[in-house]
């Protein structure tokens, strides 16, 4: 795992703002660190493209080589859609990098930023 | 002698026909001549009526403006509680974020798109968030003397030009304590009732002027103002199913919102 706090710490407050909005009329984004963005690389287990919230379930090594589910939560699957997003956006086995804003008690979850495929192709805010 | 008994049975024909000497329903207009609400619509703004009470990051966009309600002490109390709930990240209450009617003044206040049906008969305000169904009946129905409290209330009005006029009645707002406004907590009593304006200030904008009377709650009538804007020609709206999925519920016991794991057991409990 990779961290890049001062370097993304910019970008995670502006995103802050934009996730936020649709996710705080459900409920508190308290548990996320608005201040740090991490990045993991791990493969694709599954996307839960539901409601309330999207939720990615990324499977990652930890440094002992343990496989770790982390869960990473998305904007509303309707708001998503009308942006071009699908299920598909994210198929289970693919390989990918991934930042989010993690969890505040260390737990493998987070509030999910953008993500990058081998390919080049991104999703969500990569700069 | 014939022509009166005519007319006496004339006038008697006439008082045995249903309505007679009552209030006659108004005309319903032709769907012609109503205004065009169609197409899908974005609130404008946050779902924080009184924004001057946003702290942290993201808080304030528009510094000052404010639409806090006029409460009286006992109200201005509650919502205060509310508040420094909110500051330490705990819901106000733990329901109406997952299951329950926005209800109203609240379905004005929701992300997501929204739709204006328009009929003679009836005006729907659908919300995709929710979602929700606001009926304005305007065929001439008047409220119910006894009608019960529900979270959405019962709304009759009629057409004034082209703005929607209608009161709004039968609230139970606050009462069984799962109905707050926002999610600062603000909330009004179950004496609370509204009368509101729709209408189109220009082509893509429509707005919603709504003024709150709740002599239990506040000093003077609360006139909130919300505004929406046309979403680009064939927006689609979705199923929204809170349960469906729900990683974030709120915990009963401590209005602290959780996060499930893929287990479903919560991350930071």
């Amino acid at each position: 795992m990779r961290t890049h706090a001062p370097l993304l710490g910019a970008l995670a407050i502006a995103l802050a703002l934009v996730f936020t909005v649709p996710a705080a009329a459900h409920h508190s984004g308290a548990g996320f660190n608005s201040d740090k963005v991490i990045e993991l690389t791990g493969t694709i287990k599954e996307f839960q493209f539901t409601n309330p919230h999207t939720w990615i379930q990324l499977i990652v090594e930890d440094e002992k080589g343990a496989k770790v589910e982390w869960s990473l939560e998305w904007g509303a699957p309707n708001q998503l859609g009308r942006q071009g997003i699908r299920p598909s956006t994210f198929p289970p086995g693919a390989k990918v990098t991934m930042r989010l804003r993690p969890m505040l008690n260390g737990a493998p979850a987070g509030a999910f930023v953008g993500a990058k495929f081998p390919d080049g192709k991104t999703v969500g805010r990569w700069e | 002698m014939r022509t009166l008994s005519m007319a006496l049975a004339l006038i008697l024909v006439l008082a045995a026909s249903p309505g007679f000497g009552q209030d006659r329903p108004p005309a319903l207009r032709s769907f012609e001549t109503l205004p065009d609400w169609s197409g899908a619509w974005a609130m404008v703004g946050g779902t924080v009526f009184d924004r001057a009470t946003q702290t942290g990051e993201g808080g304030a966009v528009s510094k000052g403006v404010r639409s806090h309600p006029p409460y009286n002490a006992e109200w201005e109390a509650i919502y205060r509680s509310h508040l420094d709930r909110r500051d330490k990240n705990l819901f106000p209450d733990t329901i109406s974020n997952c299951g329950v009617p926005a209800g109203f003044p609240r379905h004005f206040n929701l992300p997501d798109p929204y739709e204006f049906v328009v009929r003679p008969e009836q005006t729907w305000v659908l919300t995709e968030n929710g979602p929700n169904v606001l009926r304005i009946y305007t065929d001439g129905r008047k409220h119910l003397a006894d009608q019960w409290e529900t979270y959405t209330g019962d709304s009759v009005g009629q057409w004034e030009g082209d703005t929607l006029v209608f009161t709004t009645v039968a609230l139970k707002g606050y009462r069984d304590k799962d109905v707050i406004l926002d999610r600062t907590g603000l909330v009004l009593s179950d004496k609370s009732r509204a009368t509101t304006r729709i209408r189109k200030t220009d082509a893509t904008t429509i707005e919603v002027q709504m003024t709150v009377e709740d002599p239990k709650a506040l000093t003077k009538p609360w006139v909130v103002t919300k505004q929406f804007r046309k979403m680009p020609a064939g927006t689609r709206l979705y199923d929204y199913g809170c349960a469906e999925n729900n990683r974030n519920p709120a915990d009963v016991e401590s209005g602290k919102t959780l996060v499930l794991g893929p287990d479903g057991k919560p991350l930071n409990k």
